[in-house]
C-alpha cells in the first residue's frame, strides 16, 4: 500500500481550476519530485494536500485511509501526518529561532516545553543551527531561515515532509547547505514530495520524478528515464532547455 | 498688563490636584486597556468575520468616530436614565472612553491585523492552529511590534484628551479638580497654567513607561521626545 496515494485531484483558486486530475503514488520511505514549467500546478499539489487549496475532486490516501478534505478536523489530522516547508520560509519573524520549533508542539499539541526544547535542539543541529537558537529570523541569512524551517516542521514529527521549492529563494551559494539537510533526511527513510528547479539534485535523490504540466501528470518514472529518454514531447521540449542550458 | 500670579493658593491645594493626575491616569489606563480588549475583539471581526458582522463592526466604528466623545458620554449619563439605566458619572466616562477607545482601536488594530504576512498565517494553518490561535501567537505579536508606536500614541491622546471630558459630568480628574479649585478663588491663569505642567509630566512619565515596555518586550525602538 501505498503512503501516499493521490487518486484523480482537481482543485481550484477561486474559479480557476489548476488541477485537472492529479494520480500518483508516494511509497514509504520514497523521495518524489515534481517537476515541470511555471504555471503548472506542482506547488498547487503540495498546497491541496496540506488543505490550504480546496479540492474539488478526487481523493487522496494516507496509508490507505482517504482525507475529508471538507471537514475541518480530517484536513487537521491531514497536517499531522504531513508538514510543508514553503519557498519563502515562512518564519513566524516575532519569535527566535527556537519558539519557532517548540511553538506548535507545545502550545497546539500541548506537549511539556522542557521535552519539545529538548528535540529542538536535537532538530537544529540536524540542520547545523543548534547556536543559532536565540537568534530572530531576521537576523539569518536566508539558507540559515530555511533550515529553520525544515526544522520547524519535522518538530511535529510528520511522516510525510512536503518540500515547496525549497531552495528557489536562496543565493546560489546557500543552496547547497538546503540541499544537504534534504539529503541527509532522505538518507533517513522520510517520505519525501518535493517541488524543485534543482535538476542535477532531483536526479540524485528521487527514486521517482513526475513531469507535470498545465495542471496534469504528463509522464512519470525514475529519474534516469523522465530525464534522459522523456516519451513525451512536452517533457522532451522542457527538459532539452533546461538541461542544456 | 499689571497681573500679580499668586501660585501659593496652588501650592496649598497642590494634593487636590494630584488626586485629580492620579484619577486622570487611573481612567487613561483602564480606558485604554478596555478598549484594547474591545478594539482586538472588533479588529477580528472585521477582517476574519462573516459580512453581517463585519457591517456591525463598521456600523459601531462610523458611529463612534464621527461623533464627539462628549456626546456619547453625555447620551450615557443624560440619556440613559430615561430609559431607566442610571450608571454613577465616573462609570459613564469610564464605559463611554472604553467605548470610544475602542473604535479608534479597531481602526489601528486592523492595519495591525492587514499588515500580517499571508505567508507566515498559513504555516501556522499547517502547522494546525486554528484561527483563534493564528490570532494569538501570530498576529498578536506582530500587531505588539509593528503597531506599538501607534498604539503608545493613542494611549496619550486617551489619557490626556479623552479623559478630561469627565470634568463636564462632575468627575474630578485633573481636569475637574482644577476647575473645581480655581472657581473657589478664582486663580484660573495660576491653576490651570499648574495643571497644564502636571499633563506634560503625566504623559511624559506614561511615554517613558511605554517606551520601556516597547523595549522589553517587544524589541521596539520608541522615542519618547
Amino acid at each position: 500500500m501505498p503512503h501516499l496515494a493521490v487518486s484523480d485531484v482537481f482543485a481550484k483558486y477561486g474559479k480557476l481550476e489548476v488541477l485537472h486530475g492529479i494520480s500518483f503514488d508516494v511509497e514509504r520511505g520514497e523521495v518524489v519530485s515534481l517537476v515541470g514549467p511555471s504555471g503548472s500546478g506542482k506547488s498547487t499539489v503540495l498546497r491541496t494536500l496540506v488543505g490550504l487549496t480546496p479540492v474539488t475532486g478526487g481523493h487522496v490516501d494516507v496509508d490507505g485511509t482517504s482525507i475529508d478534505y471538507h471537514s475541518a478536523r480530517a484536513i487537521k489530522a491531514a497536517r499531522d501526518r504531513m508538514a510543508i516547508v514553503f519557498q519563502q520560509f515562512n518564519l513566524f519573524q516575532n519569535m527566535t529561532v527556537l519558539r519557532n520549533v517548540t511553538l506548535a508542539p507545545t502550545k497546539i499539541k500541548g506537549r511539556p516545553k522542557a521535552e519539545v526544547e529538548a528535540e529542538a535542539i536535537e532538530l537544529l543541529s540536524l540542520v547545523g543551527l543548534a547556536d543559532k537558537r536565540d537568534a530572530y529570523p531576521d537576523e539569518l541569512s536566508g539558507g540559515q531561515q530555511q533550515r529553520v524551517a525544515i526544522a520547524r516542521a519535522l518538530a511535529l514529527k510528520p511522516e510525510i515532509l512536503l518540500l515547496d521549492e525549497v531552495t528557489s529563494a536562496l543565493d546560489p551559494e546557500l543552496v547547497n547547505e538546503v540541499l544537504d539537510t534534504v539529503r541527509r533526511l532522505a538518507g533517513e527513510g522520510m517520505t519525501m514530495l518535493l517541488v524543485s528547479h534543482e535538476m542535477s539534485f532531483v536526479r540524485e535523490v528521487s527514486n521517482k520524478v513526475i513531469f507535470m504540466d498545465k495542471g496534469r501528470v504528463v509522464e512519470s518514472g525514475p529519474p534516469g528515464q523522465i530525464f534522459d529518454a522523456p516519451t513525451s514531447d512536452r517533457a522532451r521540449d522542457f527538459f532539452g532547455k533546461i538541461l542544456r542550458g | 498688563m499689571n497681573y500679580n500670579f499668586q501660585f501659593n493658593v496652588v501650592w496649598r491645594n497642590f494634593d487636590a490636584l494630584l488626586e485629580g493626575a492620579w484619577l486622570t491616569f487611573q481612567l487613561g489606563v483602564f480606558a485604554f486597556t478596555a478598549g484594547l480588549f474591545v478594539g482586538l475583539i472588533c479588529a477580528a471581526l472585521k477582517t476574519y468575520g462573516p459580512w453581517p458582522v463585519r457591517l456591525l463592526v463598521n456600523v459601531y466604528v462610523v458611529f463612534i468616530t464621527n461623533t464627539p466623545a462628549l456626546i456619547q458620554i453625555y447620551f450615557l449619563y443624560f440619556g440613559l436614565p430615561d430609559l431607566g439605566i442610571r450608571w454613577s458619572n465616573e462609570a459613564c466616562v469610564l464605559i463611554g472612553l472604553t467605548l470610544n477607545a475602542g473604535a479608534y482601536l479597531t481602526m489601528i488594530l486592523r492595519a495591525g491585523f492587514l499588515s500580517v504576512r499571508t505567508a507566515e498565517m498559513e504555516a501556522g494553518e499547517t502547522l494546525g492552529m486554528s484561527l483563534i490561535q493564528r490570532i494569538r501567537y501570530i498576529v498578536v505579536p506582530h500587531i505588539a511590534k509593528s503597531i506599538y508606536p501607534a498604539l503608545a500614541n493613542f494611549f496619550i491622546v486617551i489619557l490626556v484628551m479623552g479623559t478630561s471630558v469627565g470634568a463636564l459630568i462632575g468627575v474630578d480628574e485633573l481636569t475637574g479638580q482644577a476647575i473645581n479649585l480655581s472657581s473657589v478663588n478664582y486663580r484660573w491663569l495660576e491653576y490651570f497654567t499648574v495643571t497644564a505642567g502636571l499633563y506634560v509630566v503625566l504623559t511624559f512619565v506614561a511615554s517613558l513607561g511605554l517606551a520601556l515596555v516597547g523595549r522589553w518586550a517587544f524589541r521596539v525602538r520608541a522615542r519618547i521626545f
